[in-house]
């Protein structure tokens, strides 16, 4: 079965190889957008990589068109970057192909169909579903550890298509140098915090463990304490870290959608009652402002004692 | 006169899960409402059609059967539409076609629209819907019907036969331009919804809702994509609410569990 995987970021190269090496697949890779810009590292996951030096949809999906039509590509596999899920619904609509969004599992059976396992319900739920082949699946960013780099396979440089959409403008978004997807640690802050100054607890609490401020989508884009790139949630990022821990956060589906890839959850809220506590693994009732200071001061009394 | 279509669905609930003892979830009991950021939708597409002057009309799609036990939460989530502005609706609600997946509701809005002889010159929904969160039913309208497609606008205004928007990525804001007729998706920051007035719901009881079955629409297909199962994950979390006397000893507790996880090195 010809298996065509998408890397939208270098890593993505080597997260699709693992997927695609489980179900004892082979697969040929088009690099777009910053991993075109390295494509020598994302060869070294495939023996076959197309680079398209763009990160435009339209350009996406007409790329993908002709090599489906061209190379008998039964299988498209990606993780769900916002210009990916944009590129291939279109992809999907015009070669009327099955997609299926948010996997973090995937089989393929008999050759013939794919069953993948997926988030539901704003992750409330698990879905699992079966569609024919052939189809897309998109994957959830790190849904699995990446496959070790081999040899560089060949690079096929192909032309972007202009589309009927024009960039007039790209305006970088107000960024701190966080990069909460590669985060281990994220504090997560809500409106349980009463004043933007307050939020040095979280960043001292962030610091001491390593880890980084993420925020609800009222922090960063109401009150704009934060910048959006620490807004965690359906419109914001979707994390995967090994620690999260929520702080005066109430548990929204749009924003646990967000987290729910965390391995361990820890919820920190005044409010028994607030539907955190069930998507929690550990959970604190109490008053942020006064246990999280207890808390950091724990934290760095067993640091001192090594 | 120039038409602006808005997409609506009413979504399984997601607060309103209900998990069997050994997690199963049946989701005929879920009851369903209009998809929070589809409000977004109905709002700019309102906003739109007050400055332009054209009519809005809404278009939904059943995706959760029955239908018969379904209507009534789908008529409230399409009048809520009507409500606040849309001219008329239309409904596709057929058995046949639920539990709907992505590829025939796309299908049935193209279809819906045609037999109305509909021609919007823009379609406007949400960046997603709050039960399944796939993005994909406006990418595929779009390449259906041959539209331009921008996604995830967080600001959008409509001039000279093309669309400006501010489409919001991971991590950058790109300005694109379009010619119409497009399809746009928007995000929750472009708008703030507005709850409709009394009068605006008793006026929206009189607005037109038509509602069509596969037999209307002709042959489609059928869903291709198979839900085997459905299973609450919130058990997959512990749940454990950690206790003391004081706040030190429930510090020292969580210190404890998360060391005992693994997860944290001091």
């Amino acid at each position: 079965m010809k298996v065509l995987a998408i890397a939208y970021e270098v890593k993505d190269a080597g997260e699709l190889a693992k997927a695609v090496k489980e179900f004892n697949g082979e697969a040929d890779i088009l690099a777009v957008s910053r991993a075109a810009e390295q494509v020598n590292e994302v060869a070294r996951y495939s023996k076959r990589v197309y680079r398209l030096a763009s990160k435009s949809p339209y350009a996406i999906y007409k790329a993908l068109e002709n090599l489906v039509e061209r190379g008998g590509y039964q299988l498209l596999i990606a993780e769900g970057y916002r210009n990916l899920r944009d590129a291939l619904s279109r992809l999907a609509g015009s070669l009327d192909l099955p997609m299926i969004t948010d996997a973090y599992t995937i089989r393929i059976l008999d050759g013939e169909k794919v069953l993948v396992e997926r988030g539901f319900l704003s992750e409330r739920a698990k879905m699992k579903v079966e569609v024919p082949l052939p189809a897309i699946v998109l994957f959830i960013p790190r849904f699995t550890e990446p496959l070790e780099p081999g040899e560089e396979g060949e690079v096929i440089e192909l032309a972007p298509t202009e589309g009927p959409e024009k960039v007039l403008d790209v305006k970088p978004k107000a960024m701190g140098d966080v990069n909460l997807e590669e985060a281990d640690i994220i504090v997560g802050v809500g409106r349980g915090f009463k004043a933007k100054e307050d939020l040095h607890l979280a960043f001292e609490l962030a610091e001491l463990l390593g880890g980084q401020v993420g925020c609800t989508r009222p922090i960063a884009a109401d009150l704009k304490w934060l910048s959006e790139d620490r807004w965690i949630g359906i419109s914001g990022k979707r994390v995967a870290p090994k620690l999260y821990i929520a702080i005066g956060i109430s548990g929204s589906p749009q924003h646990m959608s967000g987290v729910q890839n965390a391995k361990i959850i820890v919820a920190i809220n005044k409010d028994k009652s607030a539907p955190i506590f069930k998507q929690a693994d550990y959970g604190v009732v109490a008053d942020l402002y006064q246990f999280v200071p207890i808390l950091i001061q724990k934290l760095k009394e067993k640091k001192a004692k090594g | 006169m120039s038409v602006i279509a808005v997409l609506v669905k009413a979504s399984l609930n997601p607060d309103m899960v209900r998990a069997e003892p050994d997690g199963s979830i049946d989701v005929s009991a879920i009851p369903l409402k209009i998809s929070d950021i589809d409000r977004n939708a109905i709002e700019e597409a309102v906003r739109l059609k007050q400055r332009l002057g054209w009519k809005l009309v809404t278009v939904s799609v059943v995706t959760w059967g029955p239908v018969s036990a379904r209507m009534k939460d789908v008529r409230l989530a399409v009048q809520e539409s009507l409500a606040k502005g849309s001219d008329e609706a239309i409904v596709v609600a057929d058995d046949a076609l639920t539990p709907g997946d992505q590829t025939l509701t796309a299908k049935a809005i193209k279809a819906a629209l045609e037999r109305s002889g509909i021609k919007p010159q823009l379609i406007l929904a949400g960046e997603a819907t709050i039960d399944e969160v796939t993005s994909q039913v406006p990418g595929r309208l779009a390449a259906l019907l041959g539209y331009s497609y921008v996604s995830f606008a967080r600001k959008l205004e409509v001039e000279d036969g093309k669309v400006i928007a501010e489409r919001d990525l991971e991590d950058y804001v790109e300005v694109v331009e379009a010619p119409l007729p497009a399809v746009v998706s928007v995000t929750q920051e472009i708008n703030e919804p507005r709850p409709p007035t009394l009068l605006q719901i008793r006026r929206a009881s009189r607005k037109p809702i038509k509602t069509f079955g596969l037999r209307e629409l002709g042959d489609i297909g059928k869903p291709s994509r198979k839900l085997l199962e459905i299973k609450a994950i919130q058990a997959r979390r512990k749940q454990v609410i950690i206790e003391g006397e004081t706040l030190e000893e429930i510090a020292e507790k969580l210190i404890e569990a998360l060391a005992k996880e693994g997860i944290l090195q001091l």
